[in-house]
């Protein structure tokens, strides 16, 4: 082996190792100004996202100013392809990710039982409601509010009002070809799925209630946002498979729509964030996680991403929930976490096969 | 150089694809593969109507989308070539200007344009038809099956056109001159000498379009569903990508589609094979009279017209508009006016990294494939055996699996290498997959060049080497420049693997793009796509200055 070769297979070794910060234990400072010390001496955080990178991207630098000297690095990877890749670069020992923003819930619980996520008490732990902590592992950051996004231009307010009394106000002959859903598979996709397959509701709802929005032909897209820009340039009047927050960014923009949450509501925690176990930047991660997870960060992403915090006790700064139109949703339907990891698959199939055979 | 070359085919597509081929015997977990290995999803793909279904949809539809461009491509590369019109220069640019767009970034200025009820175009007729007619109907609709064809075929009718034209010109037209002399008519001595001497690279042409239409995934899919079909290359995205997630069966799938190129990539050579029925290009050369259109003069401008108005002019404009509006309209309204998405663009830490990064993986992807694409063909043309024509087969397979599985294929491979999490592995991925296009359209050009040209050459005492440099190589050079022009352009485009393999630090426009439209702003995608098209643009002309060459000149010579 000439020294050539023993200097590069020297290099793969070491580039291949675990990184020291992996192996070490998790004693990790609560101070913020000792914590924030620390992180500035490991200068970077990298952040995988499942949110729109936008948003992320304004929250990693609102976090970058008020805590100048880390630089949050953000990756993109939604849902499922997160925890691909995060499984894969573990095996590997290739440690890139400090902070995961998953969007699939079974999927951070998965990472959690796996002992891929670090322990990490927040110091807001008690304000955030249980089902919005994968115990002291994972938090969600916001919540989703599965909601009837419609165009003002479109919908008239006594339509609106009859929309808001209930999910079957959709088979009224007047809304027959005039609204839209989604055969994706995805979180806030299954979400009314869930709730419309749900055994307590099977004669309020289930397969039948399905049936009959099917056969009222709403428009079938592919991509659930495709279904809000739809509304939003009035080519449907409203969508049954929208939801708050990605509405919000739109109608903050100036779109001509609002929302309303029909009775009841499919509500879930979102973003659940938790720290690799393998962080090469443990204490920026830890002080970033800390922060968006902090009644400023919390409030940071209310005003810039327009999400509802999953935070209690903090003032609603969301800018559309001050305006008049707006109104809470009044009966909300939590999800049944258990059932929906059991069923995701096999309610999404039968789905997807009554929107087919609706079509024939 | 044949260790070499086979090096470089083991590293860049039988390593990964043989990861992708073993992922298949897999039984699947609900986020992957599980260690147990199963049937299961080769059954369901290779054996299942459902599967089988797809696989026919998606092959359906290549074949219209293919024959629609062969037509159309050919048609506009006999006017342009072979006919007396004039501004030929700028033909050429307007036809081969939808390169410059991915058809996904396309298919979302046809969606501003051509839906049903808030489309500009309906928009527009509605309001003059209106005059005359009570609630005139919608002219198109492009969230319909005859969309997708027309979105697909709008995108790839350049390259038939690209490849046709380059070889028209570089055609010794000798023997049509004859069969005019001979009495023949214009249409006949085109039908029965120049599309026959033009049918390695109309064939590679079409090719090309069909492999490339059958993997397509973003624009059969997203309209697909409003339709009622699904595709192959779809549902392997689904099978990729959402919970639960069919690993097996999307490698499964991406087999299935390897083995459809492959019996194409095998048919056109069958049908190419008598290389010598294809020199056009020998010691001697003979430009004819182009053909006098006459009074139909008309006709041709107008069928060229239509054309750049369906693929440049009404989706770039849409594009453009897109860009400078804050959310989706039918009515553009200066309310709806904004330069945000611009100004965030430039102010954004990503993004400047991401447009530096695309561009030098553009420029280093299309040197690479110049150079190992050109190697691989002579190799396998002038030096055949077993092992030359191995690496030319091999080399041309990752375009034939979707770039979703190549790209497991290629982050299974690479993900214990310190290549895994840089941009190299993006460089690797960018190369494999564009490679192929090395290879065919090299070998094409070399068709065409008699061996006698470098045969002379040696009997002067030229050594190989010198022979094929001095020789070979700068008759193909308007080739080889096509071929960087052209990977080039789709490097800047590519997706599909790069989203697979991009890491926090190795950010590129195109995966940005796909994140924002994925995010629903459409209007953020379509400045990245207009920033996109300018830096496309702008490649394309520090290449055309630095070699003296254009895109629309150099291609299939």
């Amino acid at each position: 082996m000439t020294s050539r070769t023993a200097a590069v297979l020297s290099l793969l070794a070491l580039l291949a190792a675990p990184p020291v910060a992996a192996q070490q234990a998790s004693s990790y400072t609560s101070d913020e100004a000792k914590l924030y010390e620390a992180a500035k001496a490991e200068g970077t955080v990298v952040w995988y996202v499942g949110g729109p990178l936008d948003g992320m991207n304004a929250i990693a630098a609102e976090f970058q100013k008020v805590y100048p000297g880390i630089k949050v690095e953000t990756l993109r990877l939604v849902g499922v392809a997160q925890y691909q890749r995060f499984l894969d670069e573990t095996n590997a020992k290739k440690y890139l990710v400090d902070v995961l923003q998953s969007t699939d819930y079974p999927s951070m619980v998965s990472l959690v039982d796996l002992g891929h996520i670090a322990q990490w008490k927040l110091p807001t732990f008690d304000k955030i409601p249980e089902r919005y902590r994968i115990k002291d592992y994972a938090y969600a950051q916001y919540t989703s509010t599965n909601a009837i996004v419609y165009n003002v231009n479109k919908v008239t307010p006594e339509e609106v009002k009859l929309l808001e009394s209930g999910w079957e106000a959709v088979l009224d002959p007047r809304f027959k070809g005039r609204f839209s859903v989604s055969s994706m598979k995805c979180g806030v996709c299954y979400a009314p799925v869930h709730m419309f397959m749900d055994p307590k509701f099977k004669d309020r709802f289930g397969p039948e209630f399905l049936r009959k929005v099917v056969a009222q032909q709403p428009a079938v897209y592919a991509e659930v946002l495709v279904t809000l820009d739809r509304v939003v340039a009035g080519e449907q009047d409203f969508t049954m498979w929208g939801w708050e927050s990605a509405a919000a960014i739109k109608q903050m923009e100036g779109a001509p729509i609002r929302w309303i949450f029909p009775k009841p509501t499919p509500d879930f925690g979102n973003s659940w964030q938790g720290i690799s176990k393998y962080s090469t930047h443990p204490n920026a991660a830890r002080l970033f996680l800390n922060w968006t997870m902090s009644e400023k960060g919390a409030l940071a992403m209310e005003r810039i991403y327009g999400g509802y915090s999953t935070l209690q006790g903090i003032p609603d700064v969301r800018v559309y929930a001050q305006e008049k139109w707006y109104a809470q949703p009044k009966e909300i339907y939590p999800v049944d976490w258990e059932r929906w990891g059991n069923n995701y698959h096999k309610d999404m199939d039968e789905w997807a096969a009554i929107i087919k055979r609706g079509r024939n | 150089m044949a260790l070499f070359l086979t090096a470089v085919v083991l590293a860049l597509a039988v390593i990964p694809l043989v990861y992708v081929f073993d992922a298949q015997f897999y039984k699947e977990t609900r986020v992957g593969l599980s260690e147990e290995r199963s049937l299961d999803a080769v059954k369901a793909v290779y054996a299942s109507a459902e599967y089988l279904g797809y696989l026919a949809n998606a092959l359906i539809l290549a074949a219209l989308v293919t024959a629609l461009s062969l037509l159309v491509g050919v048609v506009l590369a006999l006017l342009v070539a072979r006919t007396d019109l004039s501004h030929k220069s700028l033909w050429d640019t307007m036809i081969t200007l939808p390169l410059y767009l991915s058809p996904f970034t396309g298919l979302m200025a046809w969606i501003t344009l051509g839906s049903e009820k808030t489309g500009f175009i309906n928009h527009i007729l509605r309001k003059i038809l209106g005059v005359f007619i009570e609630n005139p109907k919608p002219l198109v609709n492009i969230w319909s099956y005859g969309g997708v064809v027309f979105i697909m075929f709008l995108f790839f009718c350049p390259f038939v056109y690209l490849f046709t034209v380059g070889s028209l010109r570089s055609m010794n037209t000798s023997l049509e001159e004859a069969a005019r002399m001979s009495g023949a008519t214009a249409i006949t001595g085109l039908r029965k000498i120049t599309l026959p001497m033009c049918l390695p690279a109309i064939l590679a042409s079409g090719l090309l379009v069909f492999v490339l239409s059958v993997e397509m995934y973003t624009v059969p899919g997203i309209i697909g569903a409003t339709v009622g079909f699904t595709t192959l290359p779809w549902k392997i995205f689904e099978d990729s990508t959402a919970i639960p997630v069919h690993r097996a069966h999307a490698a499964a799938g991406g087999c299935l589609l390897l083995f459809v190129t492959i019996a194409g990539v095998w048919l056109q050579n069958r049908l190419t094979q008598v290389s010598s029925r294809f020199v056009t290009v020998g010691g001697k050369g003979f430009q004819g009279r182009p053909i006098a259109l006459g009074k139909y003069s008309w006709l041709a401008v107008g069928i060229i017209l239509l054309y750049v108005l369906l693929a440049d002019i009404l989706p770039f404009g849409a594009l453009l508009i897109a860009s400078f509006m804050r959310f989706s309209a039918s009515m553009i309204t200066p309310d709806l006016f904004t330069t945000k998405h611009y100004v965030a663009f430039f102010t954004t830490q990503n993004m400047m990294a991401a447009l530096w990064n695309t561009i030098f993986l553009a420029v280093l992807t299309g040197i690479i494939c110049v150079l190992l694409g050109f190697v691989i063909s002579l190799m396998d043309l002038r030096r055949p055996s077993l092992v030359t024509k191995s690496i030319a087969f091999l080399s041309i397979l990752p375009v034939a699996v979707p770039g979703l599985v190549y790209g497991l294929g290629l982050l299974w491979t690479y993900l214990q290498t310190p290549l895994y999490g840089t941009i190299w592995i993006l460089l690797l991925a960018h190369v494999a997959k564009m490679l192929p296009y090395g290879v065919i359209v090299s070998r094409s050009g070399l068709l065409q060049l008699h061996p006698e040209l470098e045969e002379s050459a040696r009997m002067c005492g030229a050594t190989p080497t010198r022979a094929i440099a001095s020789i070979a190589a700068p008759l193909v050079k308007p080739t080889l420049i096509a071929i960087l022009f052209f990977v080039m352009l789709n490097s800047i485009k590519e997706l599909s693997a790069s989203i697979l393999l991009y890491s926090s630090n190795s950010h590129i426009l195109s995966v940005l793009t796909w994140h924002y439209m994925d995010n629903g702003d459409y209007q953020y995608a379509a400045a990245i796509g207009i920033i996109q098209t300018a830096i496309m643009i702008g490649i394309v002309l520090i290449t055309r200055m630095l070699f003296r060459a254009r895109l629309e000149a150099a291609f299939g010579q």
